[in-house]
């Protein structure tokens, strides 16, 4: 049995507390201590505002995927369908085609997940041999239709808006070895602490429309023409 | 790599069982050599059971779980013999000895029956209600043999090898399953009339999908029956479907209050039947983030059973380290609830480079918050009114029901697995049990917020010396290995390929491994046939036996304490109907 067991004992009313003023005036005081805390210190505030601010997560959170490409703009994907294999809700659908360069041997003609079957638990990144599908910081997924949840390779090899642009950025990636995101330069540190003021410990993104930059008048033929 | 974990023990009263009970009862030695098991047939089980129960050499008090399985699908020397089927596992425990015993029924194809044990074990009673739901064993004598988990219009039983799980069954209003009170019409009884009362499922103080249908006089519940399964989602059929490490993802739905506390249960079922250690660090951060996760469950408990008594301050105090202990396990992981941080071997990823500080400025938040809900809690008369000596549950009662965790504690049992057995790390720290003696609503508060700070102090011993080093096991056989070596090593690759399709392969044989999650003890019985998907798996929830002795708890009492003892007793559906 148990080798150190501790019996609790009920405490005792004492006077005071059986007439009942003394202790709300005890009750009371901390709710008031927390109030002008509060009320002093309102950047402190453990609230989120959403949807004016963002909770900022850290790099390994899982939310929509992200299909990766190589150098040259082709998806890194082969279609071995590992990920398929290995996804628990049966979410993802590959089709498999020859890719035109002969190095890259097969392609996905068609590559869906089924957000609304996707239970985001990262077996697809971790399946990838070829390093090919990662998850970004992206959760707020909403839809018209179920067919709007169904992603292709279109939606799929959309880049995350930058994290300094007020996006998400990217999440979670595939185990590499000791402290991958160190090793791989992409470590981005993912705390929050609990006591400083919020705008501080950098916990929540300020989404409040940023001014519109400047247009440079000759930028739009130029971009067209390149 | 074998499924032997330990031999099974002299059991000391063998040889008065043998002397009694000859050929009937006897030792298993072999495949199932996780616990000490029994094997007897069905005339004898009676029998055998009340022996087991009373002999002061068994004294096997607690009744645990009834593991059912179909075992015509095994290959080889698991098949059953001709004409044999099902198999029954009593999972027993005594908590004199501090030994688990697993006592096994082989049963025939056609009519499978036993007689029923509740009036040896009365905890039985809805286990046997699951198992003749699920894999159609009939109990004879059963007071209330219906379905429990699924609704009247089910057709077959779900577990059973050849039930087609794509099978869909339609629940019409006339197959909701009425309970015999709801059924009986409002009528005069004494001189007050007496009226039922629908108590959920979706009432918000159930805090789940619930119900329970009492019979009222006045304000006072003359009688009550409890409902579940409407929260059903067939994980144990499912887990038949997937690989061993596919149901890490449905194992966090279970308590999904403490999710890495069932992923650290479901992770040492299966690495004590491959006979895997995952490295030290692995090990601490389960053991640290488990009782994290541990914190959170009791926080949201009291929490919410606050709320139902009338206290919203407390609330928010409580759930405020919750919020920042998901802030830690979704940078550790990737999700805030659904963490699937677990993996066979080890975890999914090492932990974050600030983790030591962020968990030591939690746990600093956390004491702070709970020294204001104690303020204004702990010692407020107007709680001690609604707590004390309402739900009172006496130390027989609490055992005979098969209660395990802080409300079997709170009746005054020391039984922690983290102390009786212990497991990861919690044999390298110092800690207490709190226990009480009163068994009332206010002991299993006060127990908690005890078992909330013993958790914290458990932590905090852990990360003064957490280990370097890995946190995935080197062997890739159970475990994928890193990208780096599968981007460049054939081997490497193999490996991978042949885990992910077709995952871990587990050696043929069973297992009872139990953990202590946060409502008592999480057990998983699993029935491996040697491929990579668990042939049977069977949880062990502890919030199914609370939940099916609730409404003897609150008979006699009026409707509001019901609320604040179905509160404390913390009845978390996703984990009660699986």
């Amino acid at each position: 049995m148990a080798a150190k067991v501790v019996t609790l004992k009920v405490p005792e009313t004492t006077f005071a507390e059986s007439i009942y003023l003394v202790e709300i005036a005890k009750g009371l005081a901390r709710t008031f201590g927390h109030f002008w805390k509060n009320l002093t210190n309102m950047k402190g505030l453990p609230t989120i505002q959403y949807p004016e601010m963002l909770r900022k997560y850290s790099a390994r959170f899982r939310g929509r995927h992200i299909l990766k490409k190589r150098e040259d703009d082709t998806l890194k994907c082969v279609a071995c369908y590992m990920c398929e294999t290995a996804c628990p809700a049966e979410c993802i659908h590959i089709e498999a085609g020859e890719h035109p360069v002969l190095a890259y041997e097969k392609y996905p003609t068609v590559f869906e997940i089924d957000l609304l079957r996707c239970v985001y638990c990262g077996y697809c990144v971790d399946a990838c041999p070829k390093d090919a599908i990662w998850m970004t910081r992206d959760y707020e997924l909403s839809f018209f239709d179920r067919k709007g949840a169904v992603l292709g390779i279109p939606e799929l090899t959309e880049k995350p808006s930058d994290t300094a642009a007020g996006g998400p950025g990217y999440g979670y990636r595939p185990y590499e070895g000791e402290s991958p995101m160190k090793k791989a330069g992409q470590f981005e540190p993912s705390g929050l602490p609990l006591l400083p003021a919020l705008a501080e410990r950098g916990m929540a993104i300020n989404r409040m429309p940023p001014p519109p930059p400047p247009k440079p008048p000759a930028a739009a033929p130029a971009a067209k023409a390149g | 790599m074998s499924a032997t974990v330990a031999p099974a023990k002299g059991l000391e009263f063998l040889p008065v069982l043998e002397k009694k009970f000859g050929e009937k009862v006897t030792a298993l030695e072999g495949l199932a050599a996780d616990v000490p098991t029994l094997v007897t047939d069905a005339a004898s089980l009676h029998e055998a059971a009340r022996f087991l129960r009373d002999d002061p050499a068994a004294a096997y008090d607690l009744f645990l779980d009834l593991a059912s399985a179909d075992l015509s699908r095994l290959p080889g020397p698991q098949a059953p013999k001709a004409g044999e089927r099902f198999q029954a596992n009593y999972i027993l425990y005594s908590t004199k000895r501090n030994e688990h015993l697993r006592l096994k029924v082989n049963l025939p194809e056609k009519d499978p029956s036993v007689p029923t044990l509740t009036d040896v074990w009365p905890a039985s009673n809805w286990f046997e209600r699951e198992a003749w739901d699920l894999m159609g064993i009939d109990f004879k004598g059963h007071p209330n043999q219906k379905r429990l988990l699924t609704h009247g219009g089910f057709v077959g039983h779900a577990l059973r090898k050849d039930y087609d799980a794509k099978q869909r069954w339609l629940c019409t209003e006339e197959d909701l399953l009425q309970t015999e009170l709801a059924a009986q019409t409002d009528e005069p009884a004494d001189m007050f009339e007496t009226t039922t009362l629908n108590f959920g499922p979706s009432q918000p103080a159930t805090h789940g999908t619930l119900r329970i249908v009492m019979r009222l006089d006045g304000e006072t519940i003359v009688g009550a029956e409890s409902e579940c399964g409407y929260l059903h989602r067939c994980f144990e059929k499912m887990s038949e479907a997937h690989t061993y490490s596919q149901v890490f993802p449905y194992t966090d739905r279970l308590n999904y209050c403490s999710p890495m506390l069932n992923n650290n249960g479901y992770a040492r079922a299966i690495e004590s039947m491959l006979g895997v250690t995952p490295p030290p660090r692995a090990l601490a951060v389960r053991t640290i983030l488990g009782e994290f996760s541990r914190v959170m469950d009791h926080l949201v408990c009291l929490a919410a059973n606050l709320v139902d008594i009338g206290g919203l301050t407390s609330f928010w105090y409580a759930f405020q380290p919750r919020e920042e202990i998901y802030g830690l396990l979704e940078a550790c992981s990737g999700a805030r609830l659904t963490v699937s941080y677990g993996r066979v071997g080890g975890l999914a990823n090492d932990v974050p480079e600030n983790f030591v500080p962020w968990a030591r400025e939690i746990i600093k938040g956390t004491r702070e918050r709970l020294g204001d809900v104690e303020t204004l809690v702990t010692r407020n008369k107007i709680v001690w009114n609604r707590l004390r000596d309402t739900g009172v549950v006496t130390k027989e009662q609490a055992l005979a029901w098969g209660w395990t965790g802080p409300c079997l504690r709170a009746s005054g049992v020391p039984f922690d697995l983290r102390k009786d057995q212990p497991y990861e790390w919690y044999g390298e720290v110092d800690f207490d049990v709190p226990i009480m003696t009163e068994g009332d609503n206010y002991a299993r508060y006060l127990v908690r917020v005890e078992e909330m700070k013993q958790s914290l102090r458990i932590i905090e011993q852990i990360l003064d010396k957490l280990p370097g080093g890995p946190v995935r096991s080197d062997d890739y056989r159970v475990i994928l290995p890193p990208k780096e070596m599968v981007y460049n090593e054939m081997e490497a690759l193999i490996y991978h390929f042949k885990l992910v399709f077709e995952g871990v392969k587990v050696p043929p044989g069973e297992i009872y491994s139990a953990t202590e999650g946060a409502n008592g003890e999480l057990g998983f019985s699993v029935v491996s046939d040697g491929s990579g998907f668990p042939y049977r798996l069977k949880v062990r929830p502890p919030c199914f036996p609370l939940f099916a002795s609730f409404e003897k708890i609150i008979k006699g009492h009026p409707v509001a304490d019901a609320v604040a003892t179905l509160g404390l007793l913390n009845i978390i559906a996703g984990e009660l109907d699986r």
